[in-house]
């Protein structure tokens, strides 16, 4: 018999936006939860103007960041400085097993939507608060994006070169590790609650959730005093370990050598056999000193060959390789293909578009992802009426005191 | 919250995270290692510089509230007991290559004779299946493959990595995360399964949707040394102060606009640009660049003020201002910097955690998430090598200290 997919009875009101909560719910809609967003008109959600956009044309319907990122959740569109439109939330949690939000403790407080107000009205709800700093402490009213919890948590002076300025990570890092966390907070929250019955609260900063990544840089600096630096692509274990030009601009293709019979099998794959004899290259520590002269060995072979055919052939040899992926070749690629990442999906404004697959398979519960992100305003007859019960007259008078913005 | 669920924890350094989660959780998490200890205790760095199996800093960073026995589950023995050990167990979580664990007998058809509610999570580079699938891999290779390394470093010169390795940190985040999602069905199904996470697929996440470029026809995102250049714009993300550099957004559009007028605000106030370049319209901006309205030079003469303005200032200076004003804008921190950071000591965020024979406690980053009713607990420091051996085999399983000796000795426990 065919198993129900994980979440489908676990309802979501998400009042969350930008990249780092909405990741969160996007996962549980893909197994099955029903996730209602807020959103409001008179404050766009970032990532609607932010890219890549259909058809390279700009506009809050065209973002896939922002389609990806809602992909299978319902929206509807409040203005919440309205009384109705409050209302219309308070029945909302009633509806609700979880609430999600990311604003500021002070808004959500002047609403009336904390914690100790909610549960009042839902007895058992479990509620999470998701921002970069925490809902305590000095900072936590400093907002933003996670390129400053990123900043403040120290991944940006472990991307650069040693001779510039650190580069940093790419955009907003902490929103990538957060999610992951802020999922599995809730998930746990939610077994407990099916164990005891018990809802909770839980309070994530997305800078301590993220510090995980760093535990051992962290708990190398308090214990051994070790400074870390950009290193650009040089490995403490491994050489050679770096990127190396393929034929083609701007291409690439990554290797890791893990090992000296690596090493020998490297040298016969670039047809320097000889090499893997030099004194000069007999262990990692060697061939890290020697750098510079290995490079050129490595790219003298590799500047021939376009990315994919370097990559197959260094693998073919055992050696980690790949090229390094731009966006069109993550649309190609057979791995990628084969487990079915990319999923083209119906959109309610721009006909179709694309969207990322789950990240994980479960065998006999795999994910549903069928539907793009919500174009706003979308479901709001569908939520009034169908999820919430309310009739003509009551979506009507909504409309007319504009609470639905 | 998973009080009571028992994990064995097979995993290599790919997976040691996703245990560790499930441990902070309350989970009975039972690492198992090769009867010589971990493969990834050889691992750089070491407490103080001195390579040692117990002073492996990378093991201490992923194993906490785990306990730790040895088995070479490669043995006919092994095997027998680790499939005792999985008829008891709620999850099992694996690293291995694909095809490693059911070459040795223990692949999830047969962990299902065993034990057909439980949760298998597998890890591995490409997935199980696939052109790939058996491709040799490292940090640097997963981020190549998923789309991350060529968003990053400088234009002029290769992309590089972070260069503490990430790609397996996202793979057993993700990994928890859908080891719960699975669980939370059994809890109604009463029927275990298998999990899938591909690393590959894992830090597409970080590449924030790129991936879907080519495929939708939008503009492509290129890499540039602290920033990077999406379509034609380029965007800078650090900037120089005078005593270090901060990260600082400066964008535009109905939603991030309005941030880049309070930012320009800040700036003429301060004398660092004229009222005309403040009055700009941030929300159309970005449009009108676009569309060349707004020559690029006009552009980069603005961002070249704004960065002359936060060469003037300190890191402090400009971050006291973001917190006055809601700029966004925050210091670049090095790791020292985090651990005096304020904020994390006034939410009570590091722990201390002692180890026996080090004579110093280490310093842990706390608790991911505050959870009002069930708080994370630090019940266990990472193990040592067998450390809970006799209390598992001999106090739990109850084989017997002649078989327990005997085991020992031929090297399989």
């Amino acid at each position: 018999m065919a198993r129900e997919l994980p979440l489908a009875d676990v309802k979501i009101l998400d009042f969350m936006w930008v990249l780092a909560g909405p990741g969160i719910t996007r996962a549980m809609a893909d197994y099955g939860a029903t996730v209602v967003r807020i959103e409001s008109p008179n404050r766009i959600d970032p990532t609607r103007t932010v890219g890549p956009f259909k058809d390279n044309n700009p506009g809050i319907e065209h973002s896939a960041l922002n389609s990806n990122n809602n992909a299978g959740k319902l929206t509807i569109s409040l203005d919440l400085t309205k009384p109705e439109a409050r209302d219309v939330v308070f029945d909302l949690v009633r509806w609700a097993d979880v609430v999600c939000e990311a604003f500021s403790p002070k808004a959500m407080r002047g609403w009336g939507f904390d914690y100790e107000s909610l549960r009042a009205i839902k007895p058992g709800l479990i509620m999470l608060s998701t921002c970069l700093m925490g809902q305590t402490g000095p900072l936590a009213r400093f907002a933003g994006f996670g390129n400053l919890a990123a900043a403040m948590c120290g991944f940006y002076k472990l991307v650069g070169w040693p001779d510039r300025s650190p580069s940093g990570p790419f955009s907003a890092y902490t929103d990538y590790i957060a999610p992951r966390f802020g999922l599995v907070a809730l998930m746990a929250a939610l077994i407990h609650r099916r164990r005891t019955g018990e809802g909770q609260y839980i309070d994530q900063a997305q800078a301590e959730s993220a510090l995980h990544f760093l535990a051992a840089p962290i708990l190398d600096s308090v214990g051994s005093g070790t400074n870390y630096e950009p290193v650009d692509n040089l490995d403490p274990n491994y050489a050679p370990h770096g990127v190396y030009p393929a034929a083609g601009e701007d291409r690439w293709i990554a290797l890791a050598c893990r090992g000296d019979q690596e090493w020998r099998g490297l040298c016969s794959a670039v047809g320097r056999p000889e090499l893997a004899h030099d004194a000069r290259f007999a262990d990692a520590a060697a061939r890290r000193k020697n750098r510079t002269a290995i490079d050129a060995e490595i790219a003298s072979w590799t500047r021939a060959r376009a990315p994919g055919d370097a990559e197959r052939a260094l693998q073919a040899a055992g050696i980690a390789a790949h090229a390094v992926q731009t966006a069109a070749d993550m649309s190609e690629d057979p791995q990628l293909m084969c487990r079915n990442h990319f999923l083209r999906v119906p959109h309610h404004t721009i006909g179709e578009t694309w969207v990322e697959n789950s990240r994980y398979r479960l065998s006999e519960t795999p994910a549903k992802v069928t539907r793009s992100g919500p174009a706003l305003g979308q479901h709001n007859e569908y939520v009034l009426r169908d999820i919430l019960g309310y009739d003509d007259a009551r979506i009507a008078d909504l409309a007319a005191r504009e609470a639905l913005g | 919250m998973l009080d009571g669920c028992r994990v064995l924890d097979l995993t290599t350094e790919r997976g040691f995270l996703c245990g560790q989660i499930l441990g902070d959780l309350g989970a009975d998490v039972i690492k198992i290692e090769p009867p010589n200890g971990d493969p990834a205790r050889a691992i750089a760095p070491f407490f103080r510089g001195e390579a040692a199996p117990e002073r492996s800093v990378l093991w201490w960073s992923f194993n906490r509230n785990k306990r730790g026995i040895t088995l070479n589950i490669e043995s006919g023995e092994g095997r027998e007991l680790l499939l005792r050990l999985a008829a008891g167990a709620d999850f099992l979580i694996e690293s291995f290559n694909p095809e490693f664990l059911s070459r040795h007998g223990i692949g999830h058809a047969d962990l299902m004779r065993v034990n057909p509610a439980l949760v298998q999570v597998s890890i591995t580079p490409f997935g199980q299946t696939g052109p790939k699938a058996a491709y040799e891999d490292s940090d640097l290779i997963i981020m190549a493959a998923g789309g991350v390394l060529i968003l990053y470093g400088d234009e002029d010169r290769p992309p590089i990595r972070m260069s503490v390795p990430q790609a397996y940190l996202h793979a057993s985040a993700d990994a928890a995360g859908a080891a719960l999602i699975a669980y939370y069905e059994r809890l109604k199904s009463n029927f275990g399964q298998h999990v899938g996470v591909a690393a590959q697929e894992s830090v597409t996440l970080a590449a924030q949707s790129t991936p879907l470029t080519a495929l939708v026809g939008g503009a492509e995102t290129r890499r540039m040394a602290g920033g990077a250049k999406m379509g034609a714009i380029r965007i800078p993300l650090v900037w120089a102060a005078r005593d270090g550099q901060v990260s600082c957004v400066m964008l535009f559009g109905p939603a991030l606009g309005p941030f880049t007028r309070k930012l320009m605000e800040y700036i003429f106030a301060e004398g660092g640009c004229d009222a005309a370049t403040r009055d700009t319209d941030w929300i159309e901006y970005g449009a009108k660049l676009l569309s060349g309205a707004e020559p690029m030079s006009a552009y980069e003469r603005i961002t070249g003020q704004v960065a002359a303005f936060f060469r003037s200032r300190t890191k402090s200076e400009l971050f006291e201002a973001a917190r006055q004003h809601n700029l966004l804008i925050a210091p670049v921190a090095t790791i020292g910097d985090v651990l005096e950071n304020p904020q994390f000591i006034d939410r009570a965020y590091w722990r201390e955690v002692e180890h026996p024979g080090l004579g110093v406690k280490l310093r842990y980053p706390g608790p991911f998430a505050k959870f009002g009713a069930t708080p994370i607990a630090y019940r266990r420091r990472p193990p040592q090598i067998g450390e809970h051996n006799r209390e598992i085999y001999l106090d739990e399983m109850a084989i017997g200290q002649a078989r327990f000796d005997e085991l020992a000795r031929r090297g399989i426990i």
